[in-house]
Order: structure tokens, then C-alpha cells, then sequence
């Protein structure tokens, strides 16, 4: 007759695969047999626990997907938002190209005045650009018209 | 990501029942019943990603691919074992992988800090017994959950597809590809462990 139920004793118990003499013991042996029945009570309700837990879990995620597609389906109203948002921004270009309009009304003579002085530089750029022979180069080009 | 099944699956013969009684199912009927069998098994699987990983979000997306692979995977089911089986082995896989990518992801330290689950809270009380037994015994249940944690993952899946999925240790054997003896050790391992976890506890 063994004393006590050994740790794997109890796991055979608790699998079902207790030999015929542990079987046996814990018919007659109280305290195995309690430490038995609060191992297995124990594992059953944390089974059940679990249970409940995955499924107010399941329901929870559930209900919060609806909620995110219900979100997700709220942007039909988008077109309406975006024609006003459309609309602003047109109101806005037309309000500066009016006032665009009205400043060269306006402040006739400094536009002219600056395509005045933009065509002068240009025409500078022109005449440096269009020399045959570089500035830094011209004394010496001097030189070579004068030898003859 | 959602799980999409084709219209002709949309129609189901069987009634979930009737297919649960399936342990041998034929290939056939897998391919006609698929969106019978997902109804059917979808609170499992979901219920085992999540008491393994703890994370909804990860639980709903691994019991999606579960069933995504199980589709696939129809005309190879070898009819070796019943669906239940079948498809705890593909969880089992999912999970792992899911583990092993999650290790170098730096979000998984907000897991680890993020508020722990109350499991205790979902107990229910039983009027027969007194307040007090009744506090040890959601006490045990939470030591229970916290130990289940803190066992290697074999012995976790081991512990986990017997405690709560009521799987035997040949069915756990098949799901997690193990032998018999060693899934065996690995249960006694856990069990060792979750006891001492409720000694410690209590």
C-alpha cells in the first residue's frame, strides 16, 4: 500500500491513466482523495472560465467590428463633404484672382517698370553672352589685332 | 483580414450536429460543408489562439488563417483523425509561427506589461458553496491562468489543448505532432507546474 500520491501519481489520476493500486488508494486514503477532487474542480472551472472568457471575448470583438464597419460606412456622406470643401477652395482661387486682377489695376507702372528693367537685363545678358571672345580674354585679343 | 467562402460552400447539407458526429469525414462532404464547419469549429479555435496567446487581435487573425489553410488543405485531409483534430493541428502551427515572429517584435513588451486578464472574474458562483470556498476557488483558478503562462510552450499548448480543449493525449499527440510519450511528459510536466503554481498561491 503506497503512503501518499506522488505528484505524477495525481497527474495519472487527473488523466485518467491511474494504475489499479493508486486507484485504489485514493478510494480509501481521505486526504488524497480531497487533494484529488480540488485538483479536478479546480482544472473544471478554470476550464469553464475560459470558456466564458473567449466568448464575451469572441462577442466583444464581434460588436467592435461592426461598430469599426459602421465607422468605416459613415465616409458615404464624403461626396457631400467634399463638394463643400471643393466649393471653399474655389470660392478662395476666384477671391484671389480677383484681388490678382484688381492689383494690376491698381499699381499699373510697377508692373511696366519691372518688364522695363527685366528687359534690360535681358538685353545684358545678350550682349555678354553674345561676344566672340571672353572678358578675361579681350587683352589679349587686343594684342593680336594690333601686331599686324 | 476576413475569411471569404465561396458561394457554393455558402450552402450548407449538414446541420453542425450532424458534422460534429464526423470522425472520419469524406473529402467530399468537408468541401460542400465548409462554411457549416467553420460555424461549427470557429468558437474553438478561436477560444484555443486566444488562451494561448492572450491577444484578441492575434487570436482572431490566427483562427482566420486556420480556417484559409484548412480550405486549402481540404482535398489533402488524410481522414486520420476528426476535423476537430485536424484543425487544432493547424492552429497549433499558426500559434507557433506566431510566437516565434512575435518574439522580435518590440510590441510584444507592451503585451507583457498591458493589464493582466482576469480570468477569476469570469468564474461563476456556485450558491452551494460558502463565500469563502468560493474565493479560494476563483483564487485557484487564477493561479491556474498564471501558471499556464509561465510554462514552456509545448507544455502549454500540451496543457492548454487537454484543459481547455478536452482534447486526449492521442488527439494531442496528432494535433501537435509529438509522440505519445512525450506529449504525455509534457502534460505531467505542466501539471507539476500549474500544482505548484496553486501551492505557491495559496
Amino acid at each position: 500500500m503506497i503512503e501518499h500520491l506522488s505528484s505524477d501519481q495525481l497527474s495519472d489520476c487527473v488523466l485518467g491513466q491511474a494504475s489499479r493500486t493508486v486507484a485504489q488508494h485514493v478510494q480509501h486514503c481521505p486526504a488524497c482523495s480531497a487533494a484529488l477532487m480540488e485538483f479536478r474542480e479546480s482544472l473544471g472551472e478554470f476550464q469553464s472560465a475560459v470558456r466564458r472568457w473567449s466568448d464575451v471575448q469572441a462577442r466583444q470583438y464581434q460588436a467592435g467590428n461592426y461598430r469599426a464597419d459602421a465607422s468605416r460606412a459613415t465616409p458615404r456622406r464624403a461626396p457631400e463633404l467634399s463638394i463643400r470643401s471643393s466649393s471653399h477652395q474655389l470660392a478662395w482661387a476666384l477671391l484671389i484672382a480677383v484681388v490678382c486682377v484688381i492689383a494690376s489695376f491698381v499699381f499699373p507702372r510697377h508692373g511696366s517698370d519691372l518688364i522695363g528693367s527685366d528687359a534690360a537685363l535681358l538685353n545684358q545678358v545678350d550682349a555678354q553672352v553674345s561676344r566672340t571672345t571672353p572678358s578675361s580674354m579681350e587683352p589679349l585679343m587686343k594684342l593680336v589685332v594690333e601686331e599686324p | 483580414m476576413q475569411l471569404s467562402v465561396t458561394p457554393e460552400l455558402a450552402t450548407s447539407e449538414l446541420a453542425p450536429s450532424q458534422l460534429e458526429s464526423y470522425v472520419g469525414p469524406d473529402v467530399a462532404a468537408l468541401t460542400r460543408d465548409f462554411e457549416a464547419l467553420v460555424q461549427l469549429y470557429r468558437p474553438k479555435v478561436f477560444r484555443f489562439a486566444l488562451a494561448s496567446l492572450r491577444d484578441v487581435d492575434a487570436a482572431e487573425t490566427v483562427t482566420q488563417d486556420c480556417f484559409l489553410r484548412a480550405y486549402q488543405a481540404r482535398d489533402r485531409f488524410r481522414q486520420d483523425c476528426s476535423i476537430h483534430t485536424w484543425l487544432m493541428q493547424i492552429a497549433v502551427n499558426l500559434i507557433r509561427d506566431h510566437i516565434r515572429n512575435r518574439r522580435f517584435q518590440f510590441w510584444r513588451r507592451t503585451r507583457l506589461t498591458a493589464k493582466p486578464v482576469d480570468l477569476a472574474g469570469h468564474t461563476i458562483a456556485d450558491r452551494a458553496k460558502s463565500p469563502e470556498a468560493q474565493a479560494l476557488l476563483r483564487e485557484r483558478v487564477a493561479a491556474i491562468w498564471t501558471a499556464a503562462d509561465r510554462l514552456p510552450q509545448k507544455q502549454r499548448t500540451v496543457f492548454l489543448l487537454r484543459f481547455v480543449e478536452d482534447l486526449d493525449l492521442l488527439e494531442i499527440a496528432v494535433a501537435t505532432g509529438m509522440k505519445l510519450g512525450t506529449a504525455k511528459t509534457h502534460l505531467h510536466r505542466a501539471l507539476r507546474t500549474v500544482r505548484e503554481g496553486i501551492g505557491e498561491r495559496l
